[in-house]
């Protein structure tokens, strides 16, 4: 039983079935008034004590009564002029004045004078509790008798007044201790806690909310991919926001008038930079003819100053194809998940910024096929476990591939592009072997992940929304 | 990529399939389905498949990679009296004109919604908007051959299409809504593109209009078709065009293109030839492949294919614009055998993974932070010159510092941030109807000078944020990093000055403080915000980034 410390004060000094009003109960246990109530209150409720409301009557002196008790009773002051002589009944008169008719019949009518030939003489000693009670009432304290007699002559008058009343039924039959609330090292260093009992909480209130610091829910799934990779074998790469459109597009075989170049679409900033001249050469010639790679070429035009020109990358495949032209010697295998930039108006599902996911295979014996199982295996350590695979097109690779994955709810869900890269790429770089490569946008699979239905959050993250997400995504 | 409408009734009479056996093998063609009505299918294209762009050339497609008619379709020209004479004064104007007649064909509202649809896809892709190649379709019974191609000053005049009053060029160019919509193709000349038949009136001014008097209607049985521009790209266009009117049943009549110095006939429907080696086929992918099943894939692919002793010997279309390398020929190899019944394979290549130094040191502060009870958050890195020193009592000179966009899209996004701090008040004040405290931080790419650095900020906010706070946990980070440091007095009025220092190691490296007041009130902030910001690219090698 929980017995709070206010409720043990009571047991304590309160006698069982004897009924006490609350300022009595106060009185005794030095607790508030309030408190005894809510005490009283919570031993009921536990059948412990009983609070009854009584009507009460509450005396109080009229004027007469307080004149009386000022100056004495008339029967008093009679008598006490009798103790001296028998007194004629005139002078007494003169003495009393109007007060002497009363005087002398509550004399008479309780034996204690006679009256002979005008003559009041005293029969017995008499005593007068009559004063003693006005005085009590005076005082508000209780008085015991009968109270009738002073009611009938108007020397005393009442209220009629609620009191309540608690009264204890029973008390626990273990010595009543206060319980622990908070455990305090002073009641832990003197061992007291052993003879306490702990006050017991209501478990199924919740406490107050608390935020949890915490990884952005997207950086989860960033690592996750980032895992899958180091798993597989591949090496991390890091590249520069800002690239030369060599890179992020010639070296990539786009020609200089393809739609994906216009600053339409790319965001190109007003600056040139010097460019590797050992690359430049074999990319101009396999651009205008073909060079030694077997391809036609774009034919048309060529210019070095258009592939000078700097641009937020519109791709990491900027960075893959920079990185295996240093690293033309297979085996690689390279990956990297990181910033692209596309000149694109903000809604819920186009950024002018996002994340790209894209990782490259370099080796001699591998060719189409081992790109589809390399793109099974991955996708199914992403959880996929369904993956078919649909032609599709990139200018930089040949076969392309569009892998869809299985969505339950969902369906069949297009999930990034793949590709085995043209000799028209590698080849004039010096990458010796074939690239197999794919890549995917990551805002498509943290939708996915999280069921987002808007990117904009990825980005302008709701510090509500992230507090309220749970770390374990399911 | 443009989205083909292919009406139901049309696609299944030509390809003879219905549309159950079209959806399902549609897609394994090369295409995405964006939507399936009762009565067409709207589906995207890729843009190296132009020839794909008609109903035409969906349902030749279609009826070789179904089996119904594997292989090369026969196309052919008959030799027609028709003459073009190129005039020198063109050649630096827009310098290559092909064409074709095409007769014997009933001009129904089918055919001429699917020419319509052709030519505004090829424009839009091969043509780069009638940059590089635009089509021009004629009645051929207005038009009176010999036709001139030659370059005119902007007061010649002519009625365009849609007009019934001469225009002269520079009035078409000021006023005809497709000169107003084309003129930029045309900008800084002095000299116009015109076509002009023997009677001296005009059939064209490309790229803009034709003239009203050769207008096509339903009347219309005979077609002249032009195509101008500066390179191969008229030949492939033409030569889509003239396929698409020969399997509609049209006879295509050739054109001779008499030039200065040389004569040409076009169109020329001819297949070429390429060589593919049988070596290259197994090793593109990846697996041995018959060579009879290879030549059966071509030829599901509409190619014509001989087996050679270590070659096939292809024979490709004159309508498919996109085969530049035996490569392209190959993957068709892999579309026609199907890429749902390739044995699939992981590669056997053997590395060993290893992370990037920068992200190592990235996910080391993350986990501090995290552990100093920082929410994580996120940032776009596009931003304005406003936020990141405007609004934060600071300057920065461009290139120096930060690299600004040349055609920004926006007002908010002109700049790529050298800071982290500004996107985390930024954040702050997105959130202020959420309960105090916050605290978070983003660990991230910044761009000084062109090149990417690795930053750390974080930002505390409540009624009691100050000095102290932030400094505790500026040395909390500096202990678990493992760096001396000291504090020096900052003078960045992005703090208010006397409650703000320098994290210097040997130089500074960052710094913390209280925000000013000033910059709190601009970020419409009314709670105090400490913060710090800090290079952790001075601090650590954070590796090679190219």
């Amino acid at each position: 039983m929980i017995l709070s410390p206010m409720e043990i004060t009571l047991l304590k000094y309160l006698e069982t079935g004897r009924e006490y009003t609350i300022d009595e109960a106060s009185k005794i246990t030095g607790l508030k008034r309030d408190a005894v109530m809510k005490a009283s209150h919570l031993l009921q409720e536990k059948g412990m004590a009983e609070i009854r409301t009584k009507e009460r009557r509450k005396y109080f002196l009229t004027e007469e009564g307080k004149s009386y008790l000022r100056d004495g009773l008339p029967e008093e002051k009679l008598y006490n002029l009798l103790l001296k002589n028998d007194v004629e009944i005139e002078s007494a008169k003169k003495v009393l004045g109007k007060e002497f008719g009363i005087a002398l019949g509550w004399l008479r009518k309780r034996g204690i004078v006679d009256i002979s030939d005008n003559l009041i003489k005293l029969r017995k000693r008499a005593e007068f509790r009559e004063r003693e009670i006005l005085e009590k009432i005076e005082k508000e304290e209780v008085v015991a008798g009968d109270l009738n007699e002073l009611l009938r002559r108007k020397l005393i008058d009442f209220d009629e007044e609620k009191e309540i009343y608690v009264r204890i039924l029973k008390k626990p039959e273990a010595e009543l201790k206060e319980v622990i609330k908070d455990l305090t090292p002073d009641l832990l260093m003197t061992g007291e806690w052993r003879n306490r009992e702990f006050l017991k909480y209501d478990v199924k209130i919740p406490s107050k909310r608390i935020f949890a610091a915490k990884y952005h829910p997207y950086e989860r799934i960033v690592k996750e991919c980032r895992e899958i990779f180091l798993e597989m074998g591949f090496t991390e790469i890091k590249g520069n926001f800002v690239q030369s459109s060599f890179w992020n597009f010639d070296a990539l075989f786009q020609p200089q008038d393809h739609p994906a170049r216009d600053m339409q679409d790319t965001f190109y900033l007003e600056r040139k930079v010097e460019l590797e001249r050992e690359y430049v050469d074999k990319v101009r010639e396999t651009h205008l003819n073909g060079w030694k790679t077997g391809s036609t070429g774009w034919g048309g035009y060529w210019s070095i100053d258009t592939a000078r020109k700097l641009v937020m990358r519109t791709h990491t495949t900027a960075i893959t194809i920079h990185y295996l032209a240093m690293n033309p010697e297979p085996p690689v295998k390279a990956f990297c998940i990181d910033r692209v930039y596309r000149r694109e108006s903000i809604d819920a599902t186009h950024l002018p910024e996002f994340d790209q996911l894209e990782g490259v295979v370099l080796d001699r014996d591998v060719g189409f096929r081992h790109l589809l199982g390399l793109l099974r295996e991955f996708f199914l350590k992403m959880g996929f476990e369904d993956v078919r695979f649909r032609p599709g097109y990139f200018p930089y690779t040949e076969p392309s591939v569009e892998p869809e994955v299985y969505v339950e709810g969902l369906g069949w869900v297009e999930l990034g592009g793949a590709g085995v890269f043209r000799k028209e790429v590698t080849k004039p770089l010096g990458i010796k072997g074939r690239v197999l490569a794919w890549g995917l946008g990551m805002g498509r699979l943290a939708m996915l992940r999280l069921g987002m239905k808007d990117l904009r959050k990825l980005y302008q993250p709701d510090i509500g929304w992230l507090r309220d997400l749970p770390s374990v995504v399911r | 990529m443009p989205v083909i409408t292919l009406y139901w009734d049309e696609l299944e009479r030509m390809v003879e399939a219905d549309r159950e056996e079209i959806l399902e093998k549609l897609p394994l063609l090369g295409c995405d389905i964006e939507r399936v009505e009762e009565e067409h299918i709207d589906v995207e294209f890729f843009p190296n498949r132009p020839d794909l762009y008609s109903v035409e050339g969906v349902a030749r497609a279609l009826r070789g990679f179904l089996d119904l008619e594997p292989g090369l379709r026969k196309y052919s020209v008959v030799k027609g009296d028709w003459k073009i004479v190129v005039d020198g004064s063109v050649l630096d104007v827009r310098p290559r004109i092909v064409g074709c007649v095409v007769r014997k064909l009933e001009m129904d509202d089918e055919v001429i919604r699917s020419l319509m649809q052709i030519q505004e896809d090829l424009h839009w892709t091969i043509g780069r908007n009638r940059r590089k190649m635009a089509i021009g379709v004629h009645d051929l019974s207005k038009v009176h051959f010999p036709l001139s191609y030659r370059a005119v000053k902007s007061d010649f005049s002519f009625v365009p299409l849609d007009f019934d009053e001469e225009m002269t060029v520079a009035e078409i160019l000021e006023k005809h809504p497709k000169g107003v919509g084309y003129r930029f193709i045309l900008e800084n000349k002095d000299l116009y593109p015109m076509i002009v038949d023997s009677k001296e009136e005009v059939i064209s001014f490309p790229p803009i209009i034709n003239a009203e008097k050769t207008r096509v209607t339903e009347k219309t049985t005979d077609l002249f078709i032009d195509v101008t521009g500066f390179d191969e790209n008229v030949d492939r266009a033409l030569n889509i065009i003239a396929s698409m009117f020969h399997d509609r049943g049209g006879e295509i009549q050739s054109i001779s293109i008499v030039y200065p110095d040389r004569v040409e006939v076009t169109p020329d429907l001819n297949p070429r030839i390429m060589e593919v080696k049988q070596d290259e086929i197994r090793e593109l992918l990846g697996f041995r492949i018959k060579v009879n099943e290879a030549v059966r894939a071509l030829e599901r692919m509409r190619f014509g294919a001989e087996k050679l002793e270590n070659t096939i010997r292809v024979h490709i279309p004159a309508y498919r614009a996109d085969i530049m390398h035996p490569w392209d020929i190959i993957e068709d190899i892999a579309i026609g055998y199907g890429y749902d019944k390739i044995e699939l394979e992981y590669p056997s290549t053997n590395t060993i993974g290893s992370v990037h130094r920068w992200n190592k040191v990235r996910d080391i502060v993350r986990e501090i932070m995290v552990g100093l009870g920082f929410l994580e958050v996120t940032s776009f890195t596009l931003t304005s010159e406003k936020l990141q020193y405007e609004y934060m009592n600071r300057s920065a000179m461009a290139w120096k510092d930060y690299v600004p966009l040349q055609h920004p899209l926006t007002e908010e996004h002109t700049i790529v941030r050298t800071h982290i701090l500004p996107s985390l008040l930024e954040i702050l004040s997105m959130n202020r109807h959420h309960t105090l405290p916050q605290k978070i931080f983003e660990a991230g790419d910044v761009v000084v000078n062109s090149k990417n650095r690795l930053k750390l900020a974080g930002v505390i906010t409540h009624s009691k944020a100050g000095f102290s706070e932030i400094r505790s946990i500026v040395q909390a980070l500096m202990m678990e990093l493992g760096i001396e440091w000291e504090a020096e007095e900052s003078q960045d009025r992005a703090y208010i000055t006397g409650r703000s220092a320098e994290i210097v190691v040997e130089e500074s490296v960052g710094n913390f403080g209280e925000i000013h007041p000033e910059v709190l009130e601009r970020f419409q902030l009314s709670t105090p915000v400490a913060g710090f910001e800090i290079d952790l690219s001075s601090l650590f090698d954070v590796g090679e980034v190219i």
